[in-house]
């Protein structure tokens, strides 16, 4: 089956609790902060932005907005960067697949991404003594000078398919693979599925006229929606949106 | 006058005047100094990781790549004064040529150490080779970089092998005497490689559809910026040159080649110079009428912060562009010394601003619509890098041009007709 | 045969070229680009098969199912518990990386005395010697648990007096306790059957509570809609991540809500737009105004938003009399959708700030927030799994780590329907460490056992014969066989939860408008979360982002 595993994210939903950001931190056993780490060297596949529309008193209005790798799907920027290809689309899950075995470390990725979804271990992974014990198998620790990125829980559809085959099925069961920050959202702002399958609610939310996309003028066709009710979050998008009449909609 | 005691004396050429030995190592001390400062920074960033640096996950590359870009562009002297020379024919620009290959040497690699240091992982900087990408064009500039350092250092054997003490081993002086017949051929294949690179890094940043500032449109798969960078590494190449080479004559206190050299090297840069700040303001028009608007971003999203505002763009196009042009090509200027150095300043300063602006002003500038402006700073390390490269540059050359006749006539000659 | 320099160059050159026709430099290349994956000083992941067990989070009194991936005996992975119906899968931000507390650099292994390591023999001896010599109290952060009743005990038989620490949210519904006549413990907010919800600060969507059940209320009924079923009033002087998704939003002056609370009122009984009779707030309209920073106008349109989807119901993040006073004025009290009495049973434990009295020595229980502090010079017992900084206890107590320990998780406060939990423990206890309980009977050895105590209140909840059990399917009290099945279940992660409270079975009589008193400032979102220190992942939303601002407090 071809999949093209997406999602839509609700930002009337979405609190800026964090939830998403530690659970995927945990996910993928990136490691705690070294102690001169800042907001721009931090290990964050799943990153939570602060939006406002500028304004104050009571007319100031605030949202959050989750940002992680857009899995683009036409000429994707690092995916045609990379000197050496270590990123690579697979074509069953349309999921823009990261090889930190094979990264050089040139960061040339990490310049072309306009997403900003790229991060590079400045330093060597360290866990205070003991705390490996709590690291999830199956997700290989990456060392230092290797960038890194949101996969979606490649791991997971891993295990999701392994139960099929136990089971016999071909197909995996979409509940056996959900990533980390869906499962975490407590309001449930993240929806995640297969945009290829027409009747996947996440397919029908990504039509629905309130979803948008970031940057979609660049042309990368990024497979993580954004959607919301709130005009004013829509006015910050839309200026780098395609015309409304000529949204490419997936 | 008394004898100026030379220790080296045997390795100098017969006939060479040179400072004494102690005046040259104290010359050489303070830039010893600031290349061991360079290596140790460096170990530091091997041993501890990049976090030595102020690099970040926004400021990908910082001062080492506008390095790389600035110095491998201020290189280009090397494979150009070899296509006029050998190519061209214009043999008045051949004592030149040494130094323009001791240039080149030091500067490609200097740009290739800085390049071991700036990625995370040395140790796998042969996997390009391995799993190269056809698409990319960094895939692009590793193998040209690397197949023309291998020119440099082949074109530099036989200057080395002239060395008074390496001359007298007979293997080496038939191997150097054969070898030159090789040098046209070097040539070509240098001009040839260095063409393709020189523009792929200008395609680095012109093929980024994620940064709208640095992104433009081409001829086939090459954006605007491989031609600009090649017009400009052109432009700049005979100016920097022409610069290492006066800076030479004023601390030797010789005259190393004539003033005619001087003056047709300046008019060549300063034609090179007027063709690229033409094709430059098309391309900036089309890109910021066109490119860049259908990509949703438009000047307000590039030029409205200060200090990086649109005076970047006025200063390396006039004060920096036209204006050292017109001074190599008009006669009345060009004849004096101090104008042709001054414009061959100008000039690399705007290839300078240039490449500034194309690796960290690209960073700098949000593309997403709630980010901001960043700023950075390298960090200590970084800078002595740097400082390191650049000390390794003028301790080869000082070198060079101690024990090696690198203004000497072309070989072939037997007279030592060196005039330095 | 003589070698010459020649024959020496041209033998190099041919060995140089020759060894790349071997494998030799291939395969070097090969294992540099094997080492450079596998540096010995990179940690690797635990291996093994991967099984899931199913307990509840004691990090904070909200008592969160916990789906625990273990591996080679070690936490690995914690994610919720999608059918637990109060938390309904969701947990705090915090808990998704709790599995690595226990290694935190500040766990406490050794106990201390005055910043010296001492032996448990010293502390019990002292503590013995402290009981001799005078009235001594223990201090308790969780109250109902089967500890709890060890350390009741205790204070029973050996004339200690029993205290409790009261949370933020217990504090809130203290003044419905007082006007009521009911046990603190026994209340919470019917959430869900409620059309309004008017927060008067209290952080709703950001750490108020159990965290899965107003979010995920709210995310169905109210998110993303102009005209939401569940309408969500904040009132708040910024604009919090509450009050940023909330309905409508007002901001009066930081410390006027409680002001803003009586003058909504004084609207709602001079338009008669509610029928209950109460006291008439002495406060005016445009003294209000004046304080609050809000006009009449506002305050007049606020007053009637409120009524216009009843029921409706007031929240304060703390001990906020002027808001109690509204929501019995709002009819909320005793009704659907609003404050309720679960039941009549608990008992009414003596907060520790209520008595004033002078110890000889106070017992602080691990349940107890580290920001507690005695205000008394007795000789100060603190049991604590992690160091918090700046402590001014007397001896240091390490205590079992998260699910180091079996225990029980009663009713969080604010919860409509009883509710009963079994944290089974899943990994063993670290050596060195031992529990307040334990401690305690060390010294005296007849006290109740936690484990019997567990297994008499699932009895107890089994002859009830009410409510159900929430496992992967919920299952009726009164369908289960046997109290030990029902306790089985229990132990591998399920939920009891009791009947609804029944509408009309408390009231509350207001003899004069309470006098407004200062409010006090909402908490930062983490400070309900127990544990002093924060899992080193929290980083993320602090040090490495800009989500959030660091707390005062917490050391990462």
């Amino acid at each position: 089956m071809i999949a093209r595993y997406g999602m839509v994210i609700d930002l009337d939903r979405c609190t800026g609790c964090g939830a998403c950001m530690i659970a995927c931190a945990a996910e993928n056993n990136v490691p705690p902060e070294p102690p001169r780490a800042t907001p721009r060297t931090g290990i964050t596949p799943m990153l939570v932005r602060a939006l406002s529309n500028g304004r104050d008193g009571a007319d100031r209005r605030e949202a959050f907005i989750p940002i992680t790798c857009m899995q683009c799907e036409n000429e994707t920027p690092c995916v045609a960067v990379c000197p050496q290809q270590a990123v690579e689309v697979d074509k069953s899950t349309g999921i823009v697949m990261q090889i930190p075995q094979r990264c050089l470390g040139c960061r040339y990725c990490m310049t072309a991404c306009p997403y900003h979804a790229r991060y590079f271990n400045w330093w060597d992974p360290q866990w205070p003594p003991g705390m490996e014990k709590s690291l999830n198998p199956g997700v290989s620790v990456r060392m230092r000078g290797v960038v890194e990125k949101c996969n979606l829980c490649h791991t997971r559809f891993h295990g999701a398919e392994e139960k099929a085959a136990v089971a016999g099925r071909k197909e995996i069961d979409p509940a056996d693979y959900i990533p980390a920050c869906v499962e975490a959202c407590p309001t449930g702002a993240i929806l995640f599925g297969n945009l290829a399958d027409p009747n996947d609610p996440v397919t029908l939310a990504a039509h629905s006229p309130d979803s948008f996309r970031l940057l979609e003028r660049i042309g990368t066709e990024p497979k993580i929606h954004y959607k919301t009710t709130q005009d004013w979050i829509r006015a910050l998008a839309d200026k780098n949106a395609n015309h409304p009449t000529e949204a490419q909609h997936v | 006058m008394s004898e100026t005691i030379l220790l080296d004396r045997r390795w100098i050429a017969r006939g060479a005047e040179r400072s004494s030995t102690l005046h040259f190592l104290l010359w050489l001390a303070p830039w010893v100094f600031l290349l061991l400062l360079g290596i140790y920074a460096a170990g530091l960033c091997f041993y501890y990781g990049l976090n030595q640096t102020n690099m970040d996950n926004r400021f990908a590359f910082g001062m080492w790549i506008f390095l790389d870009l600035s110095v491998i562009a201020m290189g280009a002297g090397a494979f150009f004064t070899g296509f006029l020379v050998y190519i061209l024919k214009q043999n008045d620009l051949k004592p030149m040529l040494n130094s323009a290959v001791v240039i080149g040497l030091t500067c490609y690699s200097g740009a290739v150490a800085v390049l071991m240091v700036d990625v995370g992982q040395p140790l796998r900087a042969w996997f390009t080779f391995w799993y190269p990408n056809t698409h990319s064009m960094l895939t692009e500039v590793t193998f040209c970089i690397s197949c023309y350092l291998l020119v440099l250092i082949l074109e530099y054997i036989p200057v080395l092998l002239r060395n008074r003490q390496l001359r007298k081993i007979p293997s080496f002086l038939i191997f150097e005497h054969q070898f030159h017949k090789l040098v046209p051929v070097l040539a070509g294949v240098g001009t040839f490689l260095s063409f393709f690179h020189q523009g792929s890094l200008g395609g680095l940043y012109g093929v980024l559809r994620g940064r709208p500032f640095a992104y433009r449109q081409g001829f086939a798969i090459w954006p605007s910026t491989f031609f600009l960078f090649i017009l400009s590494a052109l432009a700049v190449g005979p100016s920097f040159l022409m610069l290492v080479v006066a800076t030479a004559e004023k601390i030797t206190g010789r005259q190393l080649v004539q003033q005619g050299v001087f003056r047709k090297l300046g008019f060549i840069s300063g034609v090179l110079l007027a063709l690229y700040i033409a094709a430059k303001a098309v391309d900036t028009y089309i890109w910021l009428n066109f490119t860049s608007p259908a990509l949703g971003f438009g000047p307000v999203d590039f030029y409205s912060y200060w200090p990086l505002s649109s005076t970047f763009l006025f200063i390396a196009t006039v004060p920096l562009g036209l204006f050292p042009a017109i001074l190599f090509v008009v006669p009345r200027t060009a004849r004096h010394r101090g104008l042709l150095l001054l414009a061959a300043v100008l000039t690399c300063g705007g290839v300078l601003l240039n490449r500034f602006v194309m690796t960290v002003q690209t960073l700098a500038l949000p593309t997403l619509p709630f980010d901001e402006f960043l700023k950075y700073t390298p960090s200590w390390q970084e800078v002595a890098t740097f400082g390191g490269v650049i000390a390794y540059g003028v301790i080869v050359y000082s070198l060079s041009y101690r024990y090696l006749p690198l203004f000497e006539a072309p070989k072939g000659e037997d007279k030592h007709v060196s005039l330095g | 045969m003589k070698v010459s320099r020649r024959d020496l160059l041209i033998g190099t050159a041919g060995v140089t070229a020759g060894v790349f026709f071997t494998p030799v430099p291939w395969k070097l290349l090969g294992d540099v680009s094997i080492w450079t994956q596998n540096w010995p000083w990179i940690p690797q992941p635990p291996h093994g098969p991967v099984e899931t067990k199913q307990t509840a989070c004691t990090l904070c009194a909200a008592s969160c199912g916990l789906r625990v991936r273990m591996a080679e005996g070690w936490p690995v992975g914690i994610s919720g518990v999608s059918t637990n119906p109060v938390t309904k899968g969701a947990l705090c931000p915090l808990g998704f990386a709790a599995h690595q507390l226990n290694w935190h650099p500040r766990r406490l292994r050794e106990v201390r005395h005055h910043g010296y390591t001492a032996s448990w023999t010293e502390a019990q001896s002292a503590f013995e010697k402290a009981c001799a010599e005078g009235p001594v109290a223990i201090v308790d952060g969780r109250p109902g648990r089967a500890a709890s009743s060890v350390l009741k005990a205790f204070a029973a038989r050996h004339k200690t007096s029993y205290r409790v620490a009261l949370s933020s949210e217990s504090r809130a519904l203290t003044p419905y306790a007082i006007w009521g006549g009911v046990p603190v413990a026994s209340l919470g907010y019917d959430l869900e059957s409620t059309r309004t919800i008017v927060s008067f600060g209290a952080p709703l969507l950001d750490g108020w509570g159990t965290p899965g059940r107003f979010t995920r209320l709210w995310s169905e009924r109210a998110a993303g809609s102009s005209d939401p079923q569940l309408r969500l009033i904040q009132i708040e002087p910024t604009l919090s991540r509450t009050a940023a998704r909330a309905w409508r939003w007002y901001a009066p002056r930081e410390g006027s809500e409680g002001t803003l609370a009586s003058a909504v009122a004084l609207v709602l009984l001079q338009e008669h737009l509610v029928s209950t009779q109460v006291p008439i707030p002495q406060v005016t309209l445009t003294d209000a105004a004046a304080q609050t920073g809000l006009s009449v106008e506002s305050i007049r349109e606020l007053a009637h938003m409120m009524v216009e989807r009843r029921p409706v119901l007031a929240i304060a993040p703390d001990i906020n009399p002027s808001v109690a006073a509204l929501n019995v004025l709002l009819g909320a009290v005793g009704k659907p959708g609003g404050v309720v009495l679960r039941n009549r049973a608990s008992a009414s434990p003596v907060p520790f700030e209520a008595d004033g009295g002078a110890y000889r020595a106070v017992l602080i229980d691990s349940t107890v927030p580290w920001e507690f502090v005695p205000q008394t010079n007795a000789e100060v017992f603190r049991f604590a799994t992690w160091d918090g900084g700046g402590s001014k206890a007397d001896w240091l107590l390490p205590s079992p780590g998260f699910l180091e320990e079996l225990t029980d998780v009663p009713t969080a406060p604010t919860s409509a329907a009883d509710t009963y939990n079994v944290a089974a423990n899943l990994v063993a206890q670290s050596a060195g460490t031992i529990s307040p309980a334990q401690f305690l009977t060390k010294i005296d050895s007849t006290l109740p056992d936690t484990e019997k105590a567990i297994h008499s209140r699932c009895e107890e909840i089994f002859k009830t014969k009410l409510g159900a059990v929430y496992a992967d399917q919920p299952t009726p009290v009164k369908e289960f066989e046997s109290a030990q099945k029902m306790e089985d279940q229990l132990r591998k992660g399920a939920v009891w939860v009791g009947e609804a409270p029944r509408a009309g079975s408390f009231h509350c009589t207001l003899k004069q408008w309470p006098a407004t008193t200062p409010t006090a400032l909402a908490s930062d979102w983490a400070e309900t979360w127990a544990a002093p220190v924060f899992p080193p992942l929290a980083a993320k939303l602090y040090q490495e982002s800009t989500l959030r601002e660091a707390p005062a407090r917490r050391q990462a």
